[in-house]
């Protein structure tokens, strides 16, 4: 961890985070749900101003799921990696829309792929993805081999050459 | 005049790429746009999930087609860092010289991109021309000329030859010569500078709340650069400069991309001379046939600055053979969502395919 990176982490004390040390200039904070705007406030007005990815992880057998905030600092080139724990079953979770605006996109994403609500972001029509009618795609749980078997399942095809060529002559209309 | 909705989609022929976006506009003037991707989503980060840590190497050059090493570099840098691995200092020097070789190729097609939505053709005639140059040492480095997969989990694939570093000099000897001819061609000429002066404009506090990276932000006099801030291989090891505009209209984007080109040939060529020699450049993560290799538990993020800004990866493993989870940062995801939404509105018709191609929005990595 470089001097930098050890002071914002001293001032980040206060929410009772755990730290986890990945690299020299990329560090893990997990904190409550309850917290992690105050940290993300806090990390921004210290120079981690750049929202790098915001993203989810889906731990099926924990029956949680993991919302990870990276945020990088153009000044000394340090990485937080933000990580909060919600209730897999009702996964709900406040925006960051206002800290930042492209967070609105990140949030309608994990919203298709994941299935989180995020409150106060109202906008939260599908972005990728077209008339889906299955579970959250990213969740573990779904099998997209299964789907696609139930999607568009397999069709008899039998080859009749006699009338393949008999439509090539002209005989018949095929 | 009442309001029009224009669909500006893939079938467009000033579209740049598979990419849409709903426009309403009043005569020429775009009054409000929204975009709409999901031409492209073939579902990479659930695919990837699905496949050994090792045969993703083969599927995820795809998320980018103008720049695919991007990715291999990501991915194998981020399980590197979980894995605690140390690679071969031949490995990361090749592995330098490939990734600004690929900077070389993307910003001659878009300097080429450039020139269809405005009618400069010579660009992309240019542009396409010389980057088939670069392809050639690809070809005889990788096997490939589009998609290498050759930057692999541990080093690279296939050691770089004698032949095929002086194929190499050879090569930015001659783009190198060909600049002065897009100095005075191009980019004095009279349809690039009324097309693109002054438009499509960007100050410095719009493009840090938007969060552009990459020439969109540094056209705007900001020196943020990946490699500079957070260097990775051995880019504190080079010396190179990090060209910066202050007007932040689209040619000064497109004429910082231009200038760029010079520094990657610079850093190829240190890269070749400090390069040591030696045969090992690739290390395996643990033992056994490459199918079976597994990454011990931990998360990580490793990001580089491709030709369109920063480009991360997250990565998740659960000590497994397979991935557990898979991230991708698209450089173009804030211009090409956000920064359409935003920032359109106001424009012509004609300076929206000038956005896109501009501020190098990329539909392939932003559906994944």
């Amino acid at each position: 961890m470089t001097n930098s990176m050890n002071d914002v982490v001293k001032s980040l004390e206060g929410f009772n985070p755990f730290i986890e040390e990945i690299d020299e200039r990329e560090v893990k904070v997990t904190v409550s749900p309850d917290r992690v705007i105050a940290v993300l406030e806090t990390l921004k007005a210290n120079g981690y101003s750049h929202l790098s990815l915001m993203t989810c992880v889906d731990w099926i057998d924990d029956n949680q799921l993991e919302l990870v905030y990276i945020l990088f600092s153009w000044k000394d080139g340090g990485k937080f990696i933000v990580s909060t724990r919600i209730d897999r079953n009702n996964p709900k979770f406040f925006t960051v829309k206002e800290l930042w605006p492209v967070a609105r996109f990140y949030e309608r994403e994990l919203h298709e792929f994941f299935g989180v609500e995020f409150e106060g972001n109202d906008d939260m029509r599908p972005l990728f993805l077209e008339l889906w009618d299955e579970k959250p795609p990213l969740r573990k749980d779904f099998d997209p081999r299964d789907y696609s078997r139930k999607k568009f399942p397999d069709r008899k095809y039998e080859k009749d050459v006699i009338k393949e060529a008999k439509i090539f002559r002209g005989e018949i209309n095929g | 005049m009442g309001e029009v909705k224009l669909f500006f989609g893939p079938n467009h022929p000033g579209m740049h790429g598979n990419f849409s976006v709903h426009m309403y506009v009043e005569g020429d003037i775009v009054k409000r746009a929204r975009p709409l991707p999901g031409f492209l989503h073939r579902g990479f980060e659930k695919l990837m999930e699905r496949r050994f840590w090792y045969s993703n190497i083969a599927l995820i050059p795809r998320i980018c087609v103008p720049e695919p090493d991007i990715n291999e570099a990501c991915y194998a840098m981020g399980v590197e860092k979980i894995a605690k691995l140390d690679v071969p200092e031949r490995a990361q020097w090749i592995r330098m010289i490939v990734l600004e070789l690929a900077r070389i190729a993307n910003h001659l097609m878009a300097v080429g991109g450039v020139g269809g939505p405005i009618g400069l053709y010579t660009a992309s005639y240019w542009g396409t021309a010389d980057r088939d140059r670069i392809l050639d040492i690809f070809e005889a480095l990788t096997g490939a000329r589009v998609y290498h997969m050759y930057i692999v989990i541990g080093g690279v694939r296939k050691n770089l030859t004698p032949k095929i570093e002086d194929m190499i000099w050879k090569t930015l000897d001659y783009i190198e010569s060909r600049l002065p001819d897009y100095e005075n061609l191009i980019f004095k000429n009279r349809i690039l500078h009324s097309r693109l002066k002054g438009r499509l404009l960007l100050t410095r506090e719009q493009a840090l709340e938007m969060g552009v990276t990459g020439v969109g932000l540094r056209a705007t006099g900001v020196e943020y650069d990946v490699r500079k801030v957070d260097p990775y291989l051995f880019y504190d090891k080079v010396d190179f400069e990090v060209p910066t505009a202050t007007d932040g209209d689209a040619f000064s984007r497109v004429y910082l991309k231009f200038k760029e080109i010079s520094q990657s040939i610079k850093i190829i060529r240190q890269a070749l001379e400090k390069m040591p020699q030696g045969d090992k450049v690739n290390v395996a993560v643990s033992k056994g046939s490459a199918l079976r290799r597994i990454v011990p538990k931990g998360m990580a993020y490793a990001h580089i600055e491709s030709a369109r800004g920063e480009y991360g990866f997250f990565v998740v493993s659960d000590g497994k053979n397979k991935p557990y989870r898979v991230a991708v940062r698209g450089a173009s995801y804030p211009q090409g969502l956000y920064g359409i939404e935003k920032y359109l509105p106001g424009t012509r018709i004609e300076d929206v395919p000038l956005w896109l191609a501009t501020m190098d929005v990329c539909a392939p990595e932003i559906d994944r």
